[in-house]
């Protein structure tokens, strides 16, 4: 091959690895400005998955994941995004270097604990008191159905022990004084100017127009105790069985929509 | 003439008045209290009706008179006229109608025909009308004259091509004299803003003023190289005008891209300004940057409110307006010299305003590649929803929007017909947002009172002699307040989102307040 074909060559690899690297920057802008906020800047999850194992629910091939981006999941908070084909190529392929560039591909397996000493801690902490997996327990929590899949085992960590660190916003706590001095604390259903409707622990709607009671208070903190005193190994077992919870969650759940925008 | 002649006169009275609405009636536009001739309700924007039949006492008794479904999806957020018992309205979509202002009854509807290949929906503010004519904007950026009696098309003009939606018109047009005035939208899609003014008679442009001037052009040295030419600079709302002074008052829109400042450095104008034009020629007379260089998408589409009052002694004339920026702005309407901004919500982006009204910038209140949470939010603290002004009370009604966001920026690239924002903004969640019903005085900009709102609000005010201020809020209640202490006094669920202001009205005698919410119109009175 003479020079000059070489110095193309050379010169065509550079311009492919420009364009390459320009992609690349666009999908991370896209996910910065569209999927952070839930799968965190460098894709380590919080509250919606880690994207960061190479693990992917809904299958890992290209079109999989476009698929999921899409259409969203029913049933969780993962929204359908509204992307055109470039942006979508552009982001799928950022999403790829997260696992890809840390190489945790290989090493991030299932949570390490036993899940069944998992389960019979749940179960002995009362936790099916308020959440529910699949036809068991109180709708008054968040569903724990396919949390393992929802969440990565860091973020269901913090959630134990320190519940009050992120508390979403469909799981806020209300009290509500009622003009008697009693109080009614409950998870916000919904509330406007002039009403306030609560879930409350006994999985029955409580509904008061605020004209009618003292004062309605909106918790600081989550609702959930928080349960830092399980030993290192119930808490690691209980995180197991949780990691392991990843089910269908309810039919007929709907997806939320939203216009991805870079 | 015999009794029953005589009888059939009045009845036609009104018909025949509604085909005359002349440049005069306009200006007089307060004289006629019963009648709402503009979509601000006259030319200063004041949005204040001496109609006192419903009052604090007995607007506890206000109940629903008409519903008209209009079957258009999509926010609804026209204002409608009312012209001597007939009611005129713009929906979404390209639909418009007459109506019966005393039962709803439609008298006629129009379609706007949108050519192939457009998308055929959006919002739309409203009509302006003159003599037998009613002007409107269309989603595909066109300006529609329709005959006021029968609904039928006049003349229609494109503003702007299309390009696979770049340009786009939502407001209602404002008449001054014989010319119908409209602005544009798109500075989310890379377009250059203008304002322009048509021959009511024919459609045939007479002028247009470029919001982003030209290289070469004054104000050309504010934008870096060549991004005046998508510059932004949207005229999304309609104006208001002084007719002594012959000057019309336009608040210009953010710059492009909305949220990456870097390729368009220096001040930007006049985009987040105030532009006082003169409507014969479209001529800048003065202007005044609320938000130079913005990059949070602040517009200054707010209204912008004349009123005449004594400041510091002297009877001056001002425009104000509760910018998006959250800083209450007074300014003198015939130089346009600064007199006073002052805050009005949460802001974390402004220590202060130097003596010329510039905004002194807060560290760390740029958008960011990692997120800023920066107040207010990317709908601001105040936006199109009408304030209004009561003369008795001396007091101005707005709605705030006490809401931040995490902004994020990164250089986008332009595609037409695609949005060229820049990023985008997420909510923050540890700041939760709501919404204040806020009394302000003008000549401080004190609050005198205020009343709050679980959510932001994306809706508007109406002030009557009747002591009362009409307002509605994002959960759909429509409400009545007493103007003086700002206690609730009537409320009704309309189950939408209201994303409008409320008007007033009177027909035989007997006072509306009409408020759309949803796809339908609502209107209210006192049983007869």
């Amino acid at each position: 091959m003479r020079t000059a074909g070489v110095a193309l060559l050379l010169l065509c690899s550079a311009a492919l690895r420009g364009q390459s690297e320009m992609d690349l920057a666009d999908g991370k802008a896209t996910f910065r400005s569209n999927c952070a906020f839930c799968h965190g800047l460098t894709g380590g999850g919080g509250r919606g998955p880690a994207l960061s194992s190479g693990r992917f629910l809904h299958g890992s091939a290209d079109d999989d994941i476009k698929n999921v981006i899409k259409s969203g999941v029913p049933g969780t908070t993962m929204p359908a995004f509204e992307f055109e084909k470039d942006e979508l190529d552009r982001l799928v392929m950022y999403v790829r270097t997260l696992s890809a560039s840390s190489g945790k591909a290989a090493s991030v397996g299932p949570v390490a604990g036993d899940v069944a000493k998992g389960r019979q801690v749940y179960e002995r902490s009362g936790c099916a008191g308020c959440h529910r997996v699949g036809s068991e327990g109180s709708v008054f929590g968040p569903e724990l159905t396919r949390i393992g899949a929802g969440r990565s085992a860091e973020y269901i960590r913090e959630s134990i022990v320190n519940p009050s660190a992120d508390v979403p916003e469909e799981y806020a706590g209300v009290t509500v004084v009622a003009k008697d001095g009693k109080r009614i604390t409950g998870v916000r259903v919904n509330e406007d100017t002039f009403s306030v409707q609560l879930r409350d622990a006994s999985q029955n709607f409580r509904m008061f127009q605020k004209d009618e009671v003292q004062q309605v208070i909106r918790e600081a903190k989550s609702l959930m105790p928080v349960y830092s005193s399980l030993s290192h190994d119930d808490l690691q077992n209980l995180l197991a069985y949780l990691d392991s919870l990843r089910g269908d969650l309810s039919a007929g759940a709907g997806v939320k929509k939203e216009r991805g925008i870079r | 003439m015999r009794p029953a002649a005589a009888l059939l006169c009045l009845a036609l009275a009104p018909l025949l008045a509604a085909q005359n609405v002349t440049y005069e009636r306009l200006v007089h536009a307060l004289d006629e209290q019963q009648n709402w001739l503009t979509y601000w309700g006259d030319y200063s924007a004041v949005r204040h009706r001496n109609l006192k039949q419903i009052t604090t006492a007995n607007v506890k008794d206000l109940r629903l008179d008409w519903i008209f479904q209009t079957g258009q999806a999509g926010s609804f957020e026209a204002v409608p006229l009312v012209v001597d018992g007939v009611m005129y309205l713009t929906g979404g979509n390209g639909y418009a109608y007459a109506l019966d202002a005393r039962s709803g009854r439609q008298l006629w509807m129009y379609k706007h025909t949108f050519p192939p290949g457009r998308k055929g929906n959006g919002v739309n503010r409203g009509f302006a009308i003159l003599g037998d004519s009613l002007f409107m904007v269309t989603p595909d950026a066109y300006v529609v004259a329709l005959d006021a009696r029968t609904g039928r098309l006049l003349w229609q003009t494109e503003m702007a091509s299309f390009n696979n939606g770049q340009y786009t018109a939502t407001l209602a047009p404002i008449v001054i004299k014989d010319k119908v005035i409209v602005g544009i939208s798109g500075a989310e899609l890379g377009i250059r803003g203008f304002i322009d003014a048509y021959d009511a008679a024919t459609g045939k442009r007479v002028w247009r003023f470029w919001t982003v001037p030209a290289k070469g052009e004054p104000g050309g040295d504010t934008w870096l190289a060549d991004s005046w030419k998508r510059g932004g600079g949207s005229t999304w709302m309609t104006g208001t005008y002084d007719p002594q002074l012959n000057t019309l008052y336009w608040g210009v829109g953010n710059p492009g891209p909305d949220l990456y400042g870097e390729t368009r450095k220096g001040d930007n104008l006049y985009t987040c300004s105030l532009v006082a034009l003169d409507p014969d020629s479209g001529k800048l007379k003065w202007y005044f940057q609320f938000t130079p260089h913005d990059t949070h998408d602040w517009d200054a589409a707010e209204t912008p409110v004349l009123l005449n009052l004594k400041w510091k002694g002297r009877d001056r004339k001002l425009v104000v307006q509760a910018n998006r920026n959250a800083f209450f702005y007074v300014l003198d309407r015939e130089t346009g010299e600064f007199l006073m901004g002052k805050p009005f919500a949460r802001q974390n982006w402004a220590t202060e305003l130097d003596a010329k009204g510039r905004p002194i910038l807060m560290k760390n209140q740029e958008p960011s590649p990692e997120g800023s949470p920066i107040c207010p939010g990317l709908a601001g603290a105040a936006n199109f929803m009408a304030p209004s002004y009561n003369p008795e009370t001396k007091l101005f009604y707005f709605a705030v929007r006490e809401q931040c966001d995490v902004y994020y920026t990164n250089p986008p690239v332009y595609i037409e017909g695609r949005p060229y924002w820049g990023s985008v903004t997420r909510g923050v969640t540890e700041e939760p947002e709501w919404g204040l019903l806020k009394a302000l005085d003008p000549l401080t900009g004190e609050t005198k009172w205020d009343f709050r709102y679980f959510h932001a609000p994306w809706a508007g005010t109406v002030s009557t002699a009747g002591g009362l201020i009409f307002a509605g809020d994002a959960d759909g209640y429509l409400m009545a307040f007493d103007a003086r202490t700002g206690k609730n006094l009537w409320k009704l669920n309309t189950g939408s989102p209201i994303v409008n202001s409320p008007m007033t009205y009177m027909v035989n005698g007997r006072q509306y307040v009409t408020m759309p919410s949803g796809s339908a119109v609502l209107t209210f009175a006192l049983p007869q």
